[in-house]
């Protein structure tokens, strides 16, 4: 049975199957219990579903601590190191902190929503996980429409951060509700654009088929990812920027700045409501991660010919690996920006730019993704940017710093 | 169908709760729900592109819109609106049966040919994208001509005269 | 002075490559985090429960009183003289003289409490001790889950050796010994120059004595 449950296209060794094994598993023992067709579907897809969160939650977990580890030895310290070997039990310790601290609820918050708020949060993330093809043969759910399912879920954030921010009854959520929901919304729509250059180049929203897109290798070694091409690079690294801030990350961390708005929505939140805000987000930050190295880095394609060999949902997770480290370099190194700044960072520089690799992304589509593509949109794209560079640096970049009194 | 007819109570519960609520906020989080209720009507009966559509545009935006336009405004006193409840129940039915007659109408007049039983959409969204952005292009320019002009209205309308910028770039 | 001329006009904004700083802000962080892995000095963490950082010799803490030889009780410096009780600003120093039955002083504490809650580490008491007695100490795990009793520090837990205080701070208590040393000494000298003088002027008495006897006896004989 055990062997059954592993059909694979490919041979045994190359391991593709394995992510899958629990779905076909549970599809397997139903069939065999004599169970209706729906009825298997349904256990199959509910064990695929349970393997996602069972995967991200352990990442989350992970991560929680390697977070804190990569940011003590950015400041040349050890990090979290008591619990167990190298502080590798951190992650329960905090996890039983967490589920034993009393739980508080504000006299004036409206009781229903401020409890409704950490439920909502992690919904969208776990959804949106559900759709990303993490290996050749494994996406859990296989949408014609993906990439719009995982957009148009992602609104709930919002609802839920709002109610989290009003529902507290406090100035401190509301004002980092405010900040959220603006800064979320403004970053929503680079996003989107610079997501929709690769939806034109592959005329699917499929993220398979996107993914699968991706094959192959330009001059024998380069790999055909949308980001080794000139639309492909701004559209990444727009996506990338505003991937930081829709998560909330730093240097986008206003709606929690915790030196001016103690936590922002989550202030009133305490013990286990908290943790599931810390997780939503994480889990938020994983979703993205996983969008943007879909539609960017080729998805679980391997990066070099020849490396074929590894089974294809490790090249996956390894390029998620990368994309995270780099969120949690950026986190360590710039300081965060002024809620002016980041309004029109978005509006005037983000935007144009997205906006940009669309007509890129055209000309490149329809002169033959070579050599005359290159010359035509490189320009295109680097003209208005230049431009642009210019223009933030004249007038909006700080002056040369001068300290009337210590330089003196 | 059960199931449906489930969603389309609940969808009208959500949208009598917003209308009838009167704390703003709970309004406008009823009225998200009922939209996200619709968008799940739309997915169920197979309409996925407009479900999510309708997902993303009015309870991404619409709804966050108005939520985000609650947090920056004052709302009114609710015992001043309890007290205008019932000339706001009159104007209301009086604005909304004449729709609903001429809805009624139209139902009844499709009622004796009994349900459209349609497995897939008759075009398809490729077919559908292709025909909105070129014999219907005039239109669609039109509305995003008119919505540029109420964005900037809007924008004209929220600026106080005579003041720039009122944060300051960087000294 | 004009608020305007001081201040200096900003310097123009020199052309570098944009998101060149950035790129050099993560050159710096990567930078510190690769060589966190191999650069011991860069790693400058104690682990503390298991391991302490060495305090200087100008690290003070609350004070303690210090004896000479092995007892405490008969070594103790202290001589109740009461001038750090009086001299400290928050007056945190209790002293009880001792006295025998007489009533009489026996030049050294009954009680002498110290309550380190009160206590701001001035070191005044220290600097104004006329007998070497009180220092600065540099004990710093003092928390205590009794918020009265553990905090207020009598006798037996203020007491510590001579050797205690070379070892914390061993210039000021190499100073320190050699400077009662040569008290001692002298002291000594003078005591024995005192008692050489008694015994001289016993000598004499005694001579001169002899002497009044003599001439008594030649008297008497004349």
């Amino acid at each position: 049975m055990m062997l059954a449950a592993i059909q694979t296209d490919e041979s045994l060794w190359s391991l593709e199957w394995l992510p899958r094994l629990p779905q076909r598993l549970v599809e397997m023992l139903l069939h065999k219990l004599g169970a209706s067709e729906w009825f298997v579907d349904f256990g199959g897809l509910l064990a695929a579903a349970v393997t996602v969160v069972a995967v991200f939650l352990g990442a989350f977990a992970l991560l929680s601590l390697i977070e804190r580890k990569t940011l003590a030895r950015v400041q040349n310290r050890i990090g979290p190191n008591r619990a167990g070997w190298f502080g590798i039990l951190q992650p329960v310790a905090d996890g039983i902190k967490m589920l034993t601290k009393e739980d508080i609820v504000p006299a004036r918050a409206e009781k229903l929503l401020h409890l409704l708020a950490p439920i909502l949060i992690g919904l969208p993330a776990i959804l949106a996980l559900g759709v990303i093809p993490y290996g050749r043969e494994w996406t859990p759910v296989s949408l014609d429409l993906g990439l719009l399912f995982f957009f148009s879920i992602g609104a709930l954030t919002e609802v839920s951060v709002f109610m989290a921010g009003w529902a507290s009854g406090s100035k401190f959520p509301m004002l980092g509700a405010m900040r959220a929901i603006s800064q979320m919304v403004s970053y929503e729509l680079p996003l989107l654009l610079s997501a929709l250059g690769v939806v034109m180049v592959t005329g699917s929203l499929s993220l398979p088929e996107i993914v699968a897109r991706q094959e192959g290798y330009h001059l024998g070694f380069l790999p055909a990812w949308n980001l080794l091409t000139p639309w492909g690079l701004v559209g990444g690294l727009v996506f990338f920027i505003a991937a930081l801030a829709e998560s909330n990350r730093s240097p986008f961390d206003l709606p929690e700045g915790e030196s001016e708005i103690v936590a922002g929505h989550m202030t009133e939140y305490s013990g286990f409501k908290y943790a599931l805000f810390f997780m939503g987000e994480y889990l938020g930050l994983f979703a993205i991660s996983g969008l943007g190295i879909t539609l960017f880095l080729g998805g679980w394609q391997a990066p070099l010919p020849g490396l074929e060999f590894v089974p294809s949902w490790i090249w996956f997770f390894g390029k998620l690996a990368l994309v995270i480290f780099l969120f949690l370099w950026i986190r360590a190194t710039f300081p965060r920006l002024r809620i002016d700044q980041l309004m029109r960072f978005a509006w005037l520089c983000l935007i144009p730019m997205a906006l940009l690799t669309l007509p890129a992304a055209a000309i490149w589509h329809f002169t033959g993704r070579g050599f005359l593509s290159w010359v035509v949109t490189v320009p295109l794209l680097m003209i208005p940017w230049g431009i642009l560079t210019v223009i933030f640096n004249k007038r909006l970049a700080p002056a040369t710093r001068t300290y009337r009194f210590a330089d003196s | 169908m059960i199931a449906l007819f489930l969603l389309t109570i609940l969808v009208l519960l959500a949208a009598l709760g917003a209308v009838w609520n009167a704390r703003p906020v709970h309004a406008a989080l009823l009225l998200a729900l009922a939209l996200a209720l619709h968008a799940v009507l739309y997915l169920m009966i197979g309409a996925h592109f407009i479900g999510l559509v309708q997902f993303m545009v009015y309870v991404g935006a619409v709804a966050v819109l108005i939520v985000f336009s609650l947090l920056i405004t004052r709302p009114r006193d609710e015992e001043e609106e309890i007290a205008r409840r019932p000339r706001t129940l009159g104007v209301g039915l009086l604005c909304t049966l004449p729709v609903l007659g001429v809805l009624l109408h139209a139902v009844s007049r499709f009622a004796d040919t009994g349900p459209v039983a349609t497995d897939a959409p008759a075009i398809s969204l490729e077919r559908l994208g292709t025909i909105l952005y070129t014999t219907h292009a005039p239109a669609v320019l039109a509305v995003a001509v008119l919505l540029t002009a109420v964005m900037i209205g809007a924008a004209l309308f929220a600026r106080e005269p005579g003041k720039k910028s009122s944060v300051s770039p960087d000294p | 002075m004009n608020q305007d001329k001081m201040e200096t006009p900003a310097a123009p904004a020199r052309w570098t490559w944009p998101g060149l700083g950035l790129l050099q802000g993560l050159a710096v962080s990567g930078k510190n985090f690769v060589q966190s892995f191999y650069k011991k000095e860069r790693m400058t963490t104690v682990q503390y429960p298991e391991e302490r950082a060495p305090i200087s010799p100008n690290f003070r803490n609350f004070p303690f009183l210090c004896y000479d030889g092995d007892d405490p009780k008969a070594g103790l410096r202290c001589t109740a003289c009461t001038i750090c009780e009086k001299e400290c600003p928050p007056q945190c120093i209790y002293i009880v003289l001792d006295r025998d039955e007489n009533g009489k002083s026996l030049k050294r504490p009954k009680v002498f409490d110290i309550d380190i809650s009160v206590c701001m580490n001035c070191g005044i008491c220290a600097e104004v001790c006329p007998f070497d007695s009180i220092y600065m100490d540099g004990e710093y795990e003092l928390s205590t889950d009794d918020r009265f009793g553990g905090l207020m520090l009598g006798l037996d837990r203020l007491s510590k050796s001579a050797d205690y205080h070379m070892k914390l701070r061993p210039e000021q208590a190499t100073e320190v010994m050699e400077r009662r040393k040569a008290e001692e000494e002298k002291k000594a000298a003078a005591a024995a120059a005192k008692a050489a003088k008694a015994k001289a002027d016993q000598e004499a008495k005694e001579k001169a004595a002899a002497e009044a006897g003599a001439s008594g006896e030649k008297g008497d004989e004349a």
